[in-house]
């Protein structure tokens, strides 16, 4: 006895020394019963113990850094600084051999065929109820069983993604704990795992020989193409919408597979054909991936709330069966009183036995089976049999029976009683135990895993990867994640890899040269627009904070400076109601430095930069589909919350002023890689648009603000200097004319300089020449209204005499030239948005009869 | 009774709807003891597209599109429609609404989906509490049924203003206020509740004019009111806001699990601002 155990003590690498699995009746996937370590982790294991403490620190704070940066999380609209439900990724993958993965891959497969079997069954004769092989009653009280759906049937059939969240009992046997068949359920979340994760330890990956995944994807897209009928196909991935929890998933999925993300807005009907809005007009679509709730799909037929996709594509749908995937109404399938019912169901449909079962449940509306539960309450979970959500980690806890007093059981049992058809009762089972990497090394953590399956052109494939999180086995049978933390799934291959080939570069067989425009959703147009609109704006607040900060920095500065500085400010600020305070002396040091505060962080006002970075980062969000993993990264510290603007909102003056170039250095390093990186098409055009449309109203407004009306000259020259630094315009100035600041001169540089990328000319040309590039969808040869104000507005610019403006003491002259601008600005910015982002076609609303008779 | 049915439906829109889609349930099901002797639906302004096909419970259902701008909608239903429907005389020879599950043969499969219950007609514990009054042990389906019907008719109120199309079924049985729809909706809960199969009834009513005024137009009404199974006599008609079991001045249009899946009109707009609605039904008996 004695001798053999320090034999496996020595196997033990030193990582795993102090690795010990929960308790007796557990089965830890690491670590044998004897506390040898498995074969299959043993590669990956050693890798990781090989390296330095300080190596492997660094690495999960990569690791950390990376998942932080790609934005993975639930919701892209939490305060990253309230760490709740932050995404983690665990150092330590899942690793799953091949020879378990092979038993796995098979058993999965065959539940796709059966669940695919019985979808086509109930929503066409019906065979399977009425033979009792499922309890009608089960099926027809789901309410995701969709009546408007029958008779509907693609021909290919209705499942074409599958996922199974999977758990391992004391027993060593895996079991099914759910399934999800209404969606390709946070399969996003699993890619951008790997891709991350592979980023920091993909030299283990290589080590361990673990299979990857893009011959799935490549396999999964190629049959959405075959799918759709077309070579060159136009597939959509409908979402919810950003305010929906697997918002990144759905994103990134369509980011990789090069799929357009819509929204049901994007979408409309038009008899039996769906089509996409796009700045060109409408355009047809040949296949939709549905990432939405099937019942959300159409409020025309189904729930009449629902608003995820266009009104009537129930109607397309029946016309073209194969235009949905999955079919609409395919979550039924997912019911969990099903399984119980499955064996029999797959002996009969596919004449096999089924491989993999799943956790013991209880259907409550099977009579005998209720019985037996009422009478032995005690421990059992009780939960929906239909949740709707595949959102991984996510799922709704149940009723635990154990801690109910008397008159709380008694209302449950008549719950039961009443409402049984809906739900089940689950017994507690095990869940095995994985490493996770903590500071202390390695514990032992129970999880559960989720693997997904796509139809492919072979027929079902199962990704050779998935998810796994750590769960709480006390609260139900199901991924119920509390904290949040991921770990990669690695499947070991036992031959050679072939070479790999990632989707985010199409192989030369598949890339086509194209040049033409890819198509832009109409909203798409409108995010990015106002992403270059708030992107300037942010840049121009926070020079304007930075050049008033300066000027109460330098003490040595005339008074004038400070004064023109403050009525910068105050322009951008909403007027003072506060008649009541006292007002400060013009230059007064103070009161500039609270006017700066109120513009950094105060609530009121349009155009602080709280709400500037809020509306930035915001519209970010929306057009991300958009914009370079670079850009991106860019723009992340103005996300709210963030330590930079949590930062810049409670500095004191002079720290502001750090951080302000911090932040100007940002908006630069976006600007610069939107020049130098997107492609000159419309996206590009609005983003440019909106941004040259912000600067030229900035400017205009400074330019009335400090001239009109006239001041002495020593203010004047004061003031010319502050715009010249707002408008970055100092050191041309200067190069060019070697005075001091002078209004004309000033004036020409400003206004009509067409080659100073910071004159009001430029942005009128720039505005103009990206409007004539545009598709122009009005009929007649008049002007659109966005292009006569566009004109309009250049042709007063050039035809303005500077000479005689700066020589008018009483500045009428160019309060009427800044008027006319400053009136003209907004009404362009919202003929362009009238022109092209279907402000027209608001929100459906939906009507109904009531039947209201008088008795 | 041979009836002569206009049903006239006018939508009028603050602002002009830039494209509108509806699904109609006018057209009038075939029905034991009801022949369809005729009936046109018209719409203006003309829809775009029209399409007519049977819903998933035998409905004939109208499915149209409106391309061009418009500020009003007319609807305009007329059928003619004769109704021979015998009630059972004895209620109380059914079988026993607790002894469903035990019936050698079962319940017919298309029965089955009615003893479930929908979006509209969830029952509370409450409600199945006031439901099991009229269903002692082994009571006779159709005599418990009548039972709660009268119970319905007597223990609530009919008020237009109580109740609108979303207020739940949990509130009309707290508030003892509603319509037609809300009375209907409660007895369906009420009946599943103890899983006796039952489903939703769209139709019209003969009203007869206060006692010496006569009958003024567009003043009868559409309808709604449930019908209950029973093994030996299939389905039988209840109507719950008038206390009654249905004889022949009741016209049936659709059948469904809940108003959800039988709503009139029910349609999505893109624009048209605030919106009125105006109905006017006449039943008219032919001599």
């Amino acid at each position: 006895m004695t001798v053999t155990a320090p034999s496996i003590a020595a196997e033990i690498p030193e990582i795993m020394s102090a690795y010990r699995p929960l308790g007796a009746g557990s089965y830890d996937e690491c670590i044998d019963q004897s506390g040898a370590l498995r074969p299959a982790w043993r590669s990956m294991i050693t890798s990781i113990d090989a390296m330095s403490p300080a190596e492997r620190a660094d690495r999960a704070r990569r690791m950390d850094r990376r998942v932080r940066d790609t934005g993975i999380a639930y919701d892209i609209f939490a305060d990253p600084s309230k760490g709740a439900q932050r995404w983690q990724l665990d150092l330590v993958p899942f690793i799953l051999s091949s020879s378990e993965w092979r038993l796995l891959e098979q058993a999965l497969v065959q539940r796709a065929r059966l669940f695919d079997r019985l979808l086509a069954d109930l929503y066409s004769t019906q065979d399977t109820m009425r033979r009792g092989l499922v309890p009608p009653e089960l099926i027809f009280s789901d309410p995701a069983f969709l009546r408007p759906c029958e008779t509907v049937l693609p021909s290919a059939g209705p499942l074409q993604f599958y996922a199974a969240d999977l758990a391992r009992g004391a027993d060593g046997q895996w079991r099914v704990i759910d399934n999800h068949t209404e969606t390709n359920a946070g399969i996003g979340f699993a890619l951008a795992n790997r891709v991350v994760h592979t980023h920091v330890a993909g030299d283990i990956f290589k080590a361990a020989n673990g299979v990857r995944l893009s011959a799935y994807f490549q396999a999964m897209q190629s049959a959405l193409t075959a799918h759709s009928g077309r070579d060159n196909a136009r597939i959509a991935l409908l979402t919810p919408g950003p305010h929906h929890e697997d918002y990144f998933s759905h994103a990134y999925l369509a980011r990789y597979l090069g799929y357009l993300l819509v929204e049901g807005n994007d979408l409309r009907t038009k008899g039996t054909q769906v089509y996409l809005k796009t700045l060109e007009g409408l355009k047809d679509v040949d296949l939709i991936v549905r990432c939405v709730d099937g019942r959300a799909i159409d409020p025309l037929e189904l729930d009449p709330g629902g608003f995820d996709g266009p009104a009537g594509l129930l109607r397309v749908w029946r016309k073209s069966p194969h235009l949905i995937v999955n079919a609409v109404g395919s979550a039924v399938v997912q019911n969990r009183g099903l399984g119980g019912y499955l064996p029999a169901l797959c002996k009969d449909m596919l004449g096999e036995d089924l491989l993999l079962a799943d956790a013991p449940r209880t259907w409550l509306g099977d009579a005998a089976g209720r019985k037996r539960i009422l009478q032995n309450l005690d421990g059992v979970v009780i939960r929906k049999a239909q949740e709707g959500t595949g959102r991984p980690g996510q799922a709704a806890l149940g009723h635990n029976t154990r801690a109910l007093d008397a008159s709380a059981r008694a209302i449950l049992e008549q719950d039961i009683a009443l409402h049984g058809a809906r739900l089940v009762a689950e017994e507690k089972i095990g869940f095995s135990t994985a490493p996770i990497f903590t500071r202390d090394g390695l514990v032992p953590r129970p999880f559960a895993v989720r693997l997904f399956v796509a139809r492919t052109a072979t027929g079902y494939q199962a990704m050779p990867g998935g998810l796994a999180m750590s769960v709480d086995p006390d609260r139900a049978v199901a991924l119920t994640a509390p904290d949040g933390h991921t770990r990669d799934v690695w499947v070991l291959s036992d031959t050679e890899q072939a070479p790999h080939v990632s989707l985010w570069r199409p192989t030369v067989e598949n890339a086509r040269v194209q040049r033409s425009q890819r198509v832009i959703q109409s909203r798409v147009a409108d995010d990015l627009f106002w992403l270059g609109r708030y992107c300037e704006r942010a840049d121009w607040t926070m020079r304007v904070v930075r050049s008033a900060l300066r000027r109460v920095e330098e003490d040595s500065g005339p008074a004038t400076g400070r004064r023109a500085a403050r009525r910068c400010l105050e322009m951008l600020l909403p007027v003072d109601k506060d008649a009541k305070r006292p007002t400060p002396p013009a230059a007064d040091d103070a009161e500039i430095e609270r006017l700066s505060a109120l513009l950094v962080s105060g609530k009121t006002g349009l155009r602080t930069l709280d709400r500037t970075f809020s509306g930035l980062f915001r519209v970010a969000n929306l057009a991300r589909d958009r914009l370079s993993h670079e850009a991106w990264q860019t723009l992340t510290k103005f996300r709210p919350g963030d330590t930079w603007a949590s930062a810049l909102g409670k500095a004191a003056p002079v720290a502001t002023l750090d951080f302000l170039e911090e932040g100007l250095a940002g908006i630069a390093a976006f600007n610069g890689l939107m020049h130098e990186n997107m492609t000159r098409n419309f996206g590009w055009s609005f983003l440019d648009m909106g941004r040259r449309l912000e600067r030229a109203y900035n400017l205009c407004e400074a330019i009335h603000t400090l001239f009109v009306p006239a001041t002495d000259a020593e203010d004047e020259a004061s003031s010319l200097m502050l715009l010249l630094e707002l408008a970055d315009s100092f050191i041309t100035y200067r190069s060019r004319y070697r005075l001091d600041p002078m209004l004309p001169l000033v004036l020409d540089l400003l206004l009509l300089d067409e080659s100073n990328p910071r004159s009001l000319a430029y942005q009128l040309i720039a505005i103009s020449s990206h409007m004539a590039g545009l598709p122009d969808n009005k009929q007649g040869s008049s002007l659109s209204e966005d292009r006569r104000l566009g004109l309009a507005l250049l042709t007063s610019t050039r035809l303005a005499d500077v000479a005689a403006i700066a020589q008018d003491s009483e500045r009428e002259l160019l309060a009427k030239l800044m008027d006319e601008h400053l009136d003209s600005l907004p009404e362009l910015s919202n003929a362009v948005a009238r022109h092209y982002f279907n402000l027209m076609d608001d929100v459906p609303q939906r009507v109904h009869t009531r039947v209201d008779p008088r008795p | 009774m041979i009836f002569d049915i206009s049903h006239r439906t006018l939508f009028r829109y603050s602002a002009p709807v830039a494209q509108s889609q509806h699904v109609v349930h006018m057209s009038p099901r075939q029905v034991d003891g009801q022949t369809i002797r005729n009936h046109s639906l018209l719409i203006e302004p003309a829809p775009a597209n029209r399409s007519s096909f049977d819903d998933a419970f035998g409905n004939p259902v109208v499915m149209i599109d409106i391309e061009m701008p418009h500020k009003e909608l007319v609807l305009h239903a007329r059928s003619s429609i004769e109704t021979r429907r015998v009630p059972p005389k004895d209620l109380a020879s059914s079988s026993a609404w607790d002894g469903l599950d035990d019936r050698k043969g079962g319940i017919d499969f298309d029965v089955v989906q009615f003893r479930c219950v929908s979006r509209m007609t969830t029952p509370s514990l409450a409600i199945a509490d006031y439901a099991r009054q009229s269903f002692p042990p082994e009571g006779p389906i159709l005599q418990g049924a009548f039972d709660l019907t009268k119970r319905i008719y007597r223990d609530f109120t009919f008020d237009a203003t109580a109740t609108d199309i979303s207020t739940p079924i949990t509130e009309v049985f707290e508030t003892r206020r509603g319509v037609c729809q809300d009375f209907a909706h409660l007895a369906l809960a009420s009946l599943r509740a103890l899983r006796i199969p039952a489903r939703y009834i769209s139709g019209y009513i003969l009203t007869s004019p206060p006692p010496g005024k006569s009958k003024l137009q567009g003043t009868d009404a559409s309808h709604a009111w449930i019908s209950v199974w029973a093994p030996e006599t299939g389905w039988v008609d209840f109507d719950p806001t008038n206390g009654v079991v249905v004889g022949n001045a009741h016209v049936t249009i659709a059948h469904g699990r809940d108003y959800d899946d039988v709503s009139p009109i029910s349609g999505v707009l893109i624009g048209g601002g605030e919106h009125t609605v105006t109905v006017g039904v006449d039943v008219v008996p032919t001599p």
